[in-house]
């Protein structure tokens, strides 16, 4: 293999003159870090609210959360994302769908509503199942004692089901952090896409992607230290680990 | 005027199979009646209708003369007045001891945080605990834990308590812990219902004997006449069996 090794790429400027390919990496993991938190935000609160949907006496609403998790999950993230740019705003009234398409940072918001949405289907099938791992003894008490079922669900069912399903939560938040780069295909400089430009300007495939595989995984490592000191602080004497 | 009043009530779990069969019997204001009969027999599921934890599809229910089973009942209010301890005392593993105590009284009684402190103080030393009030559930005994199940009850003043076999997920070792306590609230004139095995509890402080079997009350009786003279033969072979030893 005829390659010339140039590892001091990264200090030299880009052809665009807004810096060097460090810095263009850097901007890249700026978006890839926001864009990784929104659409865990997203995924976080609706995943939790259909988990919790799917966990209620009323069938039709088990039904409606079982719609959207099939619909969510079983469709590939990457049509997902091209139905959300391409297609949503074609089916808008015209003047929306203009307005959705100049959008400053439209294939950001796009990214963070796509990839939010379909992380929300995996999430809520883990919070249905941490609320129905615990006995349902605990729903009883709750409602014996006089809580109301918002209340039940508040004070008891939710603390405990996260904890139980903190671990699996963790690797779906990796997995929305990766997830990010799909979301190039539709024009999102995050850190894969700048990667892949600097592999064009410059011809250093080797070295631009090195450098895009070990960012993301310090930005894992440092997740997934941070979810353990927290799992650690919410553990509960005689029940979950704890001593 | 009875404190439970429980009237003609059934209940299917399907279609098919009846698990309650027009099941009538009321408890007076600071009577204990024991609930007994073989496993299956539905008492359980009778004293959590009680409550409404086990909804009933004919008859009615009332406590201290509200229905339990009308449609525009405020549930939440009425079990908030109904003291309940389970078979698997069912402490909220997350909260400590006190906490436990204290999650009913502010926010289902809206007491102050103050106010629900020094009841759930109270009661803890009242079934002999105060020194674990800062442990979680985990870290006690099941006789322990049944204890402050009872106490996480009587917090929220209960105008009667359902027991459902309080004693029967305890080794034997702690069963008269919990029996203790239960002998306790029953002299100072408390409302129970009992499901519980232990006769011997039923002959120290029963008022009544309620025997079950296959979703029907079988024998409805004054504690002496159901110990004396059982006049179902069904009760007659539970009771040689249980009291054979």
């Amino acid at each position: 293999m005829n390659y010339n090794w140039n590892w001091s790429i990264f200090w030299e400027p880009t052809p665009e003159g807004t810096g060097t390919y460090f810095d263009t990496l850097i901007s890249g993991l700026e978006i890839t870090v926001l864009t990784a938190l929104g659409a865990w935000a997203v995924a976080f609160i609706l995943g939790s609210l259909i988990g919790i949907m799917r966990t209620l006496p009323s069938k039709p609403l088990v039904v409606l959360g079982n719609v959207y998790i099939e619909l969510f999950r079983n469709v590939p993230l990457l049509v997902q994302l091209f139905i959300w740019f391409f297609v949503v705003p074609e089916l808008l009234p015209h003047a929306l769908g203009i307005w959705i398409k100049q959008l400053n940072n439209g294939p950001f918001y796009t990214s963070v509503v796509g990839i939010g949405l379909y992380m929300s289907s995996r999430v809520a099938t883990q919070v249905t199942a941490g609320i129905k791992s615990l006995p349902s003894g605990q729903r009883m008490a709750g409602t014996a004692i006089g809580l109301t079922t918002v209340q039940t669900y508040r004070y008891i069912l939710l603390p405990l089901a996260y904890r139980i399903i903190f671990p699996p939560l963790t690797s779906e938040f990796l997995n929305t952090i990766k997830n990010t780069s799909v979301a190039l295909t539709i024009g999102l400089l995050e850190l894969t896409a700048r990667a892949r430009a600097m592999q064009e300007f410059s011809f250093q495939v080797f070295e631009a992607f090195t450098a895009a595989t070990v960012i993301y995984l310090i930005l894992s490592a440092v997740v997934t230290i941070g979810m353990r000191l927290l799992e650690r602080r919410l553990v509960i004497p005689g029940f979950n680990g704890g001593k | 005027m009875a404190m439970i009043a429980i009237d003609n009530i059934s209940k299917w779990y399907n279609p098919t199979f009846q698990v309650l069969k027009d099941c009538t019997t009321s408890v007076d204001k600071g009577e204990v009646v024991v609930v007994c009969g073989p496993s299956g027999s539905g008492k359980s599921t009778l004293i959590k209708t009680v409550n409404a934890l086990e909804p009933i599809q004919s008859g009615t229910i009332t406590v201290d003369g509200i229905s339990v089973t009308a449609a525009k009942t405020n549930l939440p209010n009425l079990r908030s007045r109904v003291g309940m301890v389970f078979q698997h005392f069912e402490l909220f593993p997350h909260l400590r001891i006190v906490e436990n105590l204290c999650l009913g009284p502010e926010k289902v009684l809206g007491r102050s945080h103050d106010a629900a402190m020094a009841k759930a103080e109270k009661m803890l030393e009242r079934v002999g605990l105060t020194k674990h009030a800062q442990k979680y559930p985990g870290q006690l005994s099941g006789g322990q834990q049944q204890r402050v199940a009872i106490a996480r009850a009587l917090v929220m003043d209960p105008i009667c308590m359902l027991f459902d076999e309080p004693t029967s997920a305890l080794d034997p070792e702690m069963i008269n812990e919990v029996l203790d306590v239960m002998v306790e609230l029953a002299k100072e004139g408390m409302t129970m219902m009992v499901v519980t095995h232990e006769m011997g509890f039923a002959k120290k402080v029963a008022d009544r004997v309620i025997f079950m079997d296959a979703g029907e009350i079988v024998e409805d009786a004054r504690k002496d006449d159901f110990f004396g003279t059982p006049r179902s033969p069904r009760a007659q072979a539970f009771l040689s069996k249980i009291l054979a030893h």
